[in-house]
């Protein structure tokens, strides 16, 4: 299988689109995808649907061709939305007009019993050099270029804002629902693909071609199991490439159901288990997270942190209860939270309260100011004594104001690692919040997410070799 | 021609104990010394030769779980122990397994005390060889205290399978027990991935227990399954 990304940068980035199966009926697989074509699609899109000439749609009067030898121009990839049965015949026809790509969303293939009809699809491709994605899939979503084959309507699924994140979903359904939650969080999850079957392209062939992807910072993963022969060690192979030149996260769902086989005790039972999968990642350097949640608490670092030299984190709070359950999450993890240096606790002590703790956590204490914050990071994130820092700032005290974001913003300066806790409802919280996110200071609810996220960054530091000995 | 394709050859899907010594020998990984005895008389003279305390094990390939018919006696001290071994397991296997045709015994080497290793391997068709590591014991098994790698296994990987284990600890020494020859079992993990590599056939393997002895002394097979499929 060779996978350059040439290969695939028809089917993900396509300038022409040729919708088979297109319609003008509201609610219909057809219609969604035709909608997100004419309202978001940056290049040149087809319809083809031999039931209509033209119809008018969304004020526009969109010319239907009756087959895809009857489209003028040259089309990198055709989108398939019609019954199993017509879909061969669709493929070649548009093999035959020098197509390289093809989205498949019909579904009744091999996930239907219909294993010849799949290959049929595979054997097709190959003779006529059509990448294969799916069938029985929601194919690209791509918002660099407003590629989306999703067929799910967008106020009901929302589209993600263009970012540093990709998203490689086994399930199509997962993917809409991160898609969704994404897109509400402001996440810029720029290009999702689902393959549904996989009878062709697969997470093989998707992370060589987000490798070389420069606008992807991040390759997120969600599998539930793989189904070829051999289709680990390629899935290893080309991890491991990919991991020196950008993260990968992974979340493996199904872990129960082989973890009930292998009450066993030989070595057999493990076979195909949720192990073999953990021990798949660590040997590839893959991060693998405990949910989706924290696949992606984990991303937003990863994208916007430089590397930490090694695991030492300066916790800064101004609360006291909450810079305990940091340093809890952060040691359990196996990050450390040396003590400060007695010369710079002397200097810390003419600055700060006189009633603020100067250990680690340095708690500054719910009588702060944002100068506080900011002298603390001063004397401590730039020196030698710290690899990175989770900054614990309840909003709700009087003494702090928006001009503290301006201060951690300032402190990227010192590239180091800084994750911040930012705990409530309130308008003020919420700006604050923003402001941060904006300018690329990943944000957390909870210690125990943050904490998470600096592990994160650990990880992929000791993976790319960076840390310090 | 290799045990391997020995045992392929006469319809075998299994290997023969002493032949698994072989194979693992072949790829230097440390087993104790032993032989094979046809009668009473073999077994003492190969005993004295290995040196005592040994072991007894039957040989037969209708047995597959020795120790259930009786198959095995462990810490032999001396000529006496062996002929009184050698004789109850006789006794045993034809009381508890008439039907089994026996073909000898293995005489092996006693290993020392040290912590009781498991590294198995099996064959999946989407995964290929995988290598399991573990603690032997019933914690183990409870916490699935497990760390697995796809072969092949660099030496790296097989120090991360080591750590990964949470009862990694009591291999480098816990509470006054002396730390254990770790390099040697990394060694022990290579090299079975690279056996395992070259012979596409093994489905299954366990080497159960692998013994860590303390620091600089090594570790050893002490027991080992290979069960054997297709290529």
């Amino acid at each position: 299988m060779s996978s350059s990304q040439e290969d695939l940068a028809p089917l993900i980035s396509p300038s022409s689109v040729a919708l088979v199966g297109a319609s003008p009926k509201q609610a219909s697989v057809g219609y969604v995808i035709l909608e997100n074509l004419i309202d978001r699609f940056r290049g040149t899109a087809y319809f083809v649907n031999p039931k209509y000439d033209e119809v008018e749609i969304k004020g526009r009067q969109l010319k239907f061709y009756k087959s895809i030898s009857e489209i003028p121009g040259p089309v990198d990839v055709v989108v398939i939305a019609v019954p199993a049965q017509v879909v061969p015949q669709v493929l070649e026809e548009a093999g035959k007009k020098g197509v390289k790509a093809a989205v498949i969303i019909s579904s009744g293939f091999a996930e239907a019993g219909n294993k010849e009809l799949e290959d049929e699809l595979r054997a097709l491709g190959r003779m006529y050099g059509v990448r294969v994605l799916g069938p029985n899939c929601l194919g690209v979503y791509n918002a660099f270029n407003g590629f989306d084959t999703v067929f799910l309507p967008a106020e009901r699924a929302g589209r993600p804002p263009a970012g540093p994140l990709a998203l490689i979903s086994q399930s199509g359904a997962v993917a809409a629902s991160i898609m969704d939650w994404a897109a509400r969080r402001n996440i810029g999850l720029s290009i999702m693909v689902n393959y549904g079957n996989k009878a062709d392209v697969g997470d093989v062939e998707l992370l060589r071609y987000f490798e070389r992807d420069e606008r992807i910072k991040v390759i997120t993963v969600y599998v539930e199991g793989f189904k070829y022969p051999g289709e680990a060690r390629r899935f290893l192979d080309a991890a491991r490439e990919v991991v020196k030149k950008k993260p990968i996260i992974a979340y493996k769902a199904g872990r129960g159901a082989a973890a009930q086989r292998a009450v066993r005790s030989h070595t057999a039972a493990l076979a195909g288990s949720y192990e073999m999968y953990r021990g798949l990642f660590r040997q590839a350097g893959i991060i693998e997270a405990a949910n989706l949640r924290d696949m992606f608490d984990m991303a937003k670092a990863l994208a916007t942190q430089p590397l930490p030299r090694g695991g030492r984190v300066l916790v800064l709070t101004d609360s006291g209860g909450m810079g305990i359950q940091a340093v809890d999450e952060l040691e359990a993890l196996g990050l450390e939270v040396p003590e400060l240096p007695e010369s710079i606790r002397r200097d810390l002590r003419r600055e700060l309260l006189p009633f603020s703790a100067l250990g680690n956590p340095v708690d500054v204490t719910g009588s702060a100011t944002d100068q506080h914050y900011k002298v603390v990071l001063e004397a401590l994130l730039p020196t030698a004594f710290f690899d990175m820092a989770l900054v614990i700032t309840l909003m709700q005290v009087p003494g702090l104001t928006q001009n503290l974001a301006e201060y951690l913003i300032d402190a990227r300066r010192f590239r180091k690692p800084i994750v911040v806790v930012n705990f409530g409802g309130s308008e003020m919280v919420q700006s604050f919040t923003k402001s941060l996110e904006d300018a690329e200071i990943p944000t957390y609810p909870t210690p125990d997410r943050a904490a998470r996220a600096l592990w994160a960054l650990y990880q992929y530091a000791k993976i790319r070799g960076v840390v310090r000995p | 021609m290799s045990v391997v394709d020995r045992a392929k050859a006469e319809g075998r899907t299994k290997l023969h104990e002493h032949e698994a010594f072989e194979l693992l020998r072949r790829y230097s990984i440390p087993v104790p010394d032993y032989g094979v005895a046809k009668d009473e008389e073999e077994a003492v003279s190969l005993a004295e030769k290995i040196g005592y305390p040994v072991a007894v094990k039957v040989i037969s390939r209708q047995i597959v779980h020795k120790t259930d018919v009786g198959g095995v006696v462990l810490g032999i001290a001396d000529r006496g122990g062996l002929v009184a071994a050698c004789n109850k397991i006789r006794e045993s296997v034809k009381a508890r397994a008439p039907y089994a045709e026996v073909e000898g015994c293995l005489i092996q080497k006693m290993v020392p005390q040290g912590i009781e290793l498991i590294i198995g391997a099996v064959y999946d068709d989407v995964f290929g060889h995988v290598v399991a590591f573990g603690l032997g014991g019933v914690l183990t098994e409870l916490y699935r205290d497990v760390s697995m790698r796809l072969v092949p296994i660099e030496e790296e990987d097989a120090w991360e399978m080591l750590r990964e284990v949470k009862a990694y600890r009591l291999l480098t020494g816990y509470r006054g027990t002396p730390p254990r020859d770790l390099h040697a079992v990394v060694d022990v993990i290579v090299k079975f991935s690279r056996l395992l590599s070259e012979n596409p056939a093994i489905r299954e393997a366990d080497l159960n227990p692998v013994i860590a002895l303390e620091e600089g002394k090594g570790a050893y097979v002490v027991d080992a399954r290979f069960l054997l499929g297709g290529d």
